[in-house]
């Protein structure tokens, strides 16, 4: 079943999206394996939105179009520096994404369209829901979002039938356009694209995670339900599992036309991820990643784990590096652990092969910041994370921390660095992110 | 038992040369619990409503359940000495009074490092001998680590009832058994000749051997026959006491002694004819009920007994009258005071084996004159659980100065350096409190040379520490305890309910305080470990864990995991060769197998990094025939930088070399603690630098190349070598009577263990068998064995060695690959190994 060209792409859909706002410069942003159709877009898009121009009689501005491809950071986001170098004024993402907010520019996300035999999961999918009592919750990889109201469909569901089995996530949107806040674009991120879902958000509780949003009916909590997610196993999909971890979850593989229910060796990320987070709490000197320069907030989420590690009496360094590997890493033996700051999607690297361990910045809440504890519960968004560690109470109890690798109590002295030693490291710090930096652009 | 206050207690500890801090010491079920008992219910200070046959010192129900002794418990005796016995003491004292501080420790193996935390604090050891098995593994473990601590020894021979009622052996058997005990007791003694402990062999002559029946509660020395006999024959005491044991003879016919025995019926050895005859005879007129013939017999040994008692009859009759005839705490309590050491005595050649600063400063001199007004010197040996769940009482002993309530000390734990601030807390101590049997009392203060529990430190302490005062800055800790048991079996433990997690980390935590052997770690894959010395002893841990320290949340616990090691067979085949992620930068390297006994000298910490390379580079050409410059070129031992593996240079003239030594390091270090089979750790491998061919710019020769590259050469050098999986062996010690031998051997058989000793006990219808068994079959083991035996067969196990498995895990089907891969599996690891190509470069 091969979907033609023209629609898997959203030609159209595109090309009406960038006339109706009048921009006139488009970054083209491809993932790897998408960046040998990038010129048969951009022809395609030249094209429709000369027809376009041409038909609503306006002036004939040209619009140009530029390809950008290997980008520096995770190619699920946005690459906004990438895109201000030439001053585009929008950014057209194609492929797999995280929808990650971003900063400065709009974004308009093509998810691309993969194939799928409908009816084939409908069946897997009523199979699997006649073996349990408890409701299903169907969430997708965003190429499958296009079947999505097939599905609804050949389930017999409607908007009104609240009552169902079965509830099925919605896509966010699939336009985002920049919050001059961090804050604010992190509470609502960018909810103007079109997005029909309802909005009785008074009686339920609203669920988003990579790019989905659903709702659940009230008095339900996410453990009441089934998982039922439609895609290959991506990094959105172990999102899911960790974030979801006391759920019971089941994976309809598209390609395969199966169902895959044994998921130990994610559950096993988690386990793995814990024993991170206990090894971080040994660390001394600590390595920020910057993994990203293009999620909204990251800026703050810095500074945020900078106070953390200082609170903690360690010492940190920050590095931008995309697209970190064993090799780059290596070359900072001093540092004892990494905070990979970046979209919720990159920021899962399993780090066997490197030397340090590489944690996120919501491990590094539960490392840095005393009597906080491993619940289970995993966050994988920067808004959650902050939200989540300016609640956290922080207890007064004086009892040092039990180290189960050195199988002993060990000290956080909150006075090492005395004012002025703070002060000299800080420069040093800003010295080496502004050097880092100058590498990077050039 | 003595009633007493604590002030009455507190004021007994200011006589420092009169008090006694004594260990008891055995195998298992050789009667130590009992034995203690007979003492404390006669001088013990506690509270009058415990009695009875009750083991007062297995404090835990499951200790009463099983009939083993788990936890070491104090308890403190009092005994007033009578002038008379006094007379012939020439030792320091100040006054009559005497303070015991006995502490009464597990016998099973698993449980030894309960052992070496009870002798740390104590001065002198009663080691307790069943006279029948005699000398055991165990006895010889303990004797073995008591000596090392330059803890005196004292020997009682017990179960003395068995050979009267159960085995009824005559005189000059029993001599001889009880001879053979106190000689193989002796053989190992004899063995630590120390210049300022002096001779520490035991002599039934000295007196510093009694012959005990704990069950009884009976027990003599020499001293109290001799005592008896002296003035009847003329003699002076210790002129008696000589003639008691040993080749002398008496023959009542001709009142005459001789040095051999002359052959005539009645000339019998003196011990049989003074000591054994009479008690067999008392014993025999009691148990047959023959009253009539008892009480002259009992007057003549000036022995009253009270008229409810005369009313006994056979074993409780023989019991009672034992008891007051030769009452097990006289003869055991005088021994101790006559032959073990005071604090006073003690510590002044104590001192070196205690104190890691210098010998000649004020802490050291403090701890050497046991000096009550010096700084503070208290070493926590143990926590103890408290009645209130979760907190711990901190257990020592104050080596110098006091340590009183409310007082400001310095704790320094297990990872202080002198001169730094790790491990290091100032606090102050809420309680001190003094043990009086189950019961605690507070007291303002406890000087040195007692035990001491304390309040309030035990959020900072995890299993020991040195306390001083707080200004003491210059102090330097006490030397940390050396076990003899390692935590080889290992089991991973998770709760049923996720959101229990912070429990159980909780509970992890206070079960490491709660043992001084016990281990809580984390595996890679983000499970809990706890390691422990044996299956029993993890089987205790855990139910610890689950019942006391997490309030009963359920845990699942998986099946006990072994660790491995992995090694290499043979060198190389061929110098292999990795190239660094750039490309430009290449390490060649070969493994080959250290020598002999290599991996054990470093264990032993006999070679390590911290050694003179002088010596070192001695050591290792003149016992393992090392070249003498490539001694000086090893540049690390590894993991964990104490490790038994190594890397030496062997390059020769090559540029920029010391640059990524740092790097090479680092990559070996990561390497050695994760192997290319099962990401065990390495054991026994030496890894030659051949060469190494780097970029001229030092930015493509950084960290971030060579880490990498050096962990991967490794990894091929490692596989290019025939390497081998080492397996954790037990040496299994079984006592059992000829019958059960057969089953012995077959269940050894079916677990892969091999028997390299039979030994039958001389006189006894024992057999002693030693052998090899496999930590991973041992599992089981003990009730199979139980089985197979009728319950005639006990196994003590110790872990001995690591072997090697002969099988290749780079074959497929072979029994070490398919271990690989279960360990693999459990780690969570991709099941098939790296292959080679991975980690090689072809040029």
């Amino acid at each position: 079943m091969e979907i033609n060209f023209e629609s898997r792409y959203e030609i159209d859909r595109t090309a009406e999206f960038i006339i109706s706002k009048s921009f006139t410069r488009i970054a083209l942003q491809f993932p790897d394996e998408l960046l040998k159709d990038s010129t048969k877009v951009v022809s395609a898009l030249k094209n429709k939105t000369r027809s376009l121009n041409t038909e609503t009689s306006e002036d004939d501005r040209q619009v140009r179009f530029f390809v950008m491809a290997d980008t520096t950071y995770g190619s699920c986001c946005i690459d906004e520096v990438g895109a201000l170098h030439i001053d585009s004024e929008c950014v057209v993402h194609y492929g797999q994404t995280c929808l990650s907010p971003t900063s400065v520019l709009p974004a308009f996300f093509v998810f691309g369209k993969a194939s799928i035999n409908v009816s084939s999961c409908v069946k897997h999918l009523l199979d699997y829901a006649s073996k349990s009592e408890k409701p299903i919750l169907i969430l997708y990889g965003l190429e499958y979002s296009h079947v999505i109201p097939c599905i609804r469909e050949e389930l017999g569901l409607s908007k009104t039938e609240s009552q169902s089995k079965f509830s099925v996530a919605s896509v966010l949107c699939s336009f985002i356009s920049p919050s001059k806040d961090p804050r604010e674009s992190m509470e609502h991120p960018g909810l103007s694209g079109e997005n029909d879902s309802n909005d009785n958000l008074s009686s339920s509780r609203t669920y988003r995670l990579g790019g989905l949003t659903w709702d659940l009916r009230q008095g339900n909590k996410i453990e009441d339900y089934l998982l039922f997610w439609i895609g290959s196993d991506t990094s959105a999909f172990a999102n899911v599992v960790l974030t979801f971890n006391g759920c019971d979850i089941v994976r309809y593989d598209a390609e395969e036309d199966s169902l895959v229910t044994e998921f130990t060796q994610q559950r096993r990320i988690l386990k793995r991820r814990y024993y991170l987070v206990e090894k971080a709490k040994d660390a001394n000197i600590i390595g920020i990643l910057v993994g990203t320069l293009g999620v909204a907030g990251y800026l703050h989420m810095i500074h945020h784990m900078q106070a953390l590690i200082s609170a903690a009496g360690k010492k940190s360094y920050i590095l931008a590096m995309g697209r970190p590997n064993p090799a780059k890493l290596a070359n900072f033996p001093e540092c004892d652990v990494f905070i990979y700051i970046s979209c919720a999607q990159t920021a899962l690297l399993d780090s066997k092969e490197f030397m340090a361990p590489v944690i996120t910045p919501f491990e590094a809440n539960l490392a840095f910041s005393r009597g906080s504890e491993w619940t289970g519960a995993y966050l994988m968004h920067f808004q959650d994370v902050i939200n989540s560690s300016n609640s956290e109470a922080h207890s007064g109890s004086e009892e040092p921390r039990f180290s189960f690798f050195q199988g002993g109590y060990v000290e956080e002295d909150h006075n090492t660095n005395d004012q002025a030693k703070n002060g000299e490291e800080a420069q040093e710090r800003q010295w080496r992110w502004y050097k880092l930096q100058r590498k990077h652009c050039n | 038992m003595v009633k007493f206050t604590a002030d009455e207690l507190r004021r007994i500890m200011d006589y420092k040369h009169n008090i006694r801090n004594m260990s008891v010491i055995a195998h298992v079920d050789h009667g130590k619990s009992t034995l203690t008992d007979s003492l404390v219910a006669a001088a013990g200070i506690i509270a009058q409503e415990v009695a009875g046959d009750v083991r007062m010192t297995d404090t835990r129900a499951d200790e009463a359940e099983r009939g083993i002794t788990i936890k070491s418990t104090g308890i403190s005796l009092y005994y007033e000495m009578s002038d008379a016995s006094l007379k012939s003491f020439t030792g320091a004292r100040d006054g009559n009074e005497y303070l015991i501080n006995l502490i009464d420790s597990p016998g099973h193996v698993d449980f030894s490092s309960e052992v070496t935390a009870a002798l740390r604090i104590t001065d002198g050891a009663l080691v307790v001998v069943d006279c029948i098995e005699g000398v055991c593994v165990q006895t010889e473990t303990v004797l073995r680590q008591a000596l090392g601590e330059r803890i005196r020894p004292v020997l009682t021979v017990n179960k003395m009832d068995r050979c009267f009622l159960e085995l009824q052996v005559d005189g000059e058997e029993a001599y001889q058994t009880f001879q053979r005990v106190i000689e193989n007791a002796n053989v190992i003694m004899a063995t630590y000749e120390d210049p300022l402990l002096g001779d520490v062999q035991v002599y039934p002559e000295k007196g510093t051997v009694a012959f005990s029946a704990g069950l009884h509660g009976w027990a003599f020395t020499l001293t109290n026959f001799a005592k008896m006999y002296a003035s009847k024959f003329g003699v002076d005491e210790s002129k008696m006491m000589e003639r008691l044991w040993g080749e002398n003879f008496f023959d009542p016919a001709t009142r005459k002694w001789t040095g051999k025995n002359t052959g005539s019926p009645t000339c019998k050895r003196g011990f049989v004819q003074f000591c054994y005859e009479p008690i067999k005879q008392i014993i025999a007129t009691c148990m047959n009920d023959q009253k009539d013939k008892l009480w002259p017999m009992l007057q003549k040994l000036g022995v009253q007994m009270k008229n409810d008692e005369k009313e006994l009859m056979g074993k409780p009759l023989m019991k009672r009258v034992m008891q007051t005839w030769l009452p097990a705490s006289t003869a055991l309590l005088e021994m101790m005071i006559f032959h073990l050491p005071s604090p006073h005595t003690a510590q002044r050649y104590r001192v070196e084996n205690l104190y890691e600063g210098p010998l000649d400063d004020q802490y050291a001199t403090a701890i050497r004159n046991c000096d009550p007004n010096g700084p503070l010197m208290l070493y926590v040996s143990k926590m103890i659980p408290a009645s209130d769940k979760g907190r711990f009482f901190a257990f020592g002993r104050v080596f110098a100065g006091k340590v009183s309530t409310g007082m400001k000390v310095r704790i320094m734990g297990p990872n202080f350096v002198p001169g730094e601030k790790k491990d290091l807390y100032v606090k102050s101590v809420q309680r001190t409190v003094i043990w009086m049997g189950k019961r605690q009392e507070t007291v303002e203060d406890v000087p040195c040379g007692n035990t001491v529990a304390m309040v309030g430190l035990d959020q900072f302490i995890t299993k020991n520490a040195t306390l001083t005062n707080e200004k003491e800055v210059d102090a330097h800790p006490i030397r940390a305890m050396k076990f003899s048991v390692s935590p080889v079996v290992r089991v991973a433990v998770q709760c049923k309910v996720a959101s229990d997690l912070p429990k159980l980390v909780e509970g992890l935590k206070r079960l490491a305080k709660s043992d001084p052997m016990v281990v809580c770690t984390m595996e890679e894959s983000g499970e809990h470990i706890v390691a422990g010395a044996g299956e029993l002893h993890l089987e205790i841990c855990l139910k610890d864990l689950q019942d006391d320290f997490m309030g009963g949340a359920e845990i699942i616990k998986s099946d006990p995991v072994v660790s491995f090691r992995e090694t290499v067979l043979e060198r190389s085949v061929r110098t292999v060769m990795s190239k660094s992620p750039n490309k430009h930068n290449r390490l060649y390297m070969e493994a080959r197998p250290m020598e002999e006994g290599l991996a054990e000298a470093i264990d032993d910490g006999r070679i390590g990094p911290r050694d003179d390379p002088k010596i070192r580079s001695k050591i290792l050409a003149e016992e393992f025939g090392w070249d003498k410059d490539l001694a000086k070129k090893i540049w690390a031992f590894g993991p964990e930088t104490t490790g038994p593996n190594m890397v030496v240079d062997m390059c020769k003239g090559v540029q920029y070399l010391n640059e990524i030594k740092d790097s090479v390091v680092a990559g070996f270090q990561w390497a050695s603690k994760e192997g290319p089979l099962a990401e065990e750790n390495m054991r026994g491998i030496c890894f030659e630098v051949c060469d190494v061919v780097l970029h001229s710019d030092a930015i493509h020769r950084g960290g971030g190349q060579v880490i990498p590259t050096a962990r991967r050469v490794i990894y091929a050098s490692q596989i290019t070598a025939k390497p081998r999986l080492l397996e954790p062996v037990y040496m299994v010690e079984i006592q059992a009577p000829e019958g059960a031998l057969g089953g012995i051997y077959s269940v050894l058989n079916q677990k892969r263990g091999h028997v390299f000793e039979e030994m039958q006990r001389p006189g006894t219808p024992l057999y002693n068998i030693k052998a090899y068994l496999p930590v991973v079959e041992s599992f089981g083991f003990s009730s199979q064995l139980r089985a197979a035996t009728s319950g005639q067969a006990f196994p003590q196990c110790v872990f001995d060695h690591w072997e090697m498995m002969s099988s290749d895990p780079l074959e497929a089907g072979t029994q070490a690959s398919v271990l690989v891969a279960d360990i693999r599996k459990r780690k969570g690891l991709k099941e098939a190994m790296t292959p080679l190509s991975e980690f090689e470069d072809k040029l």
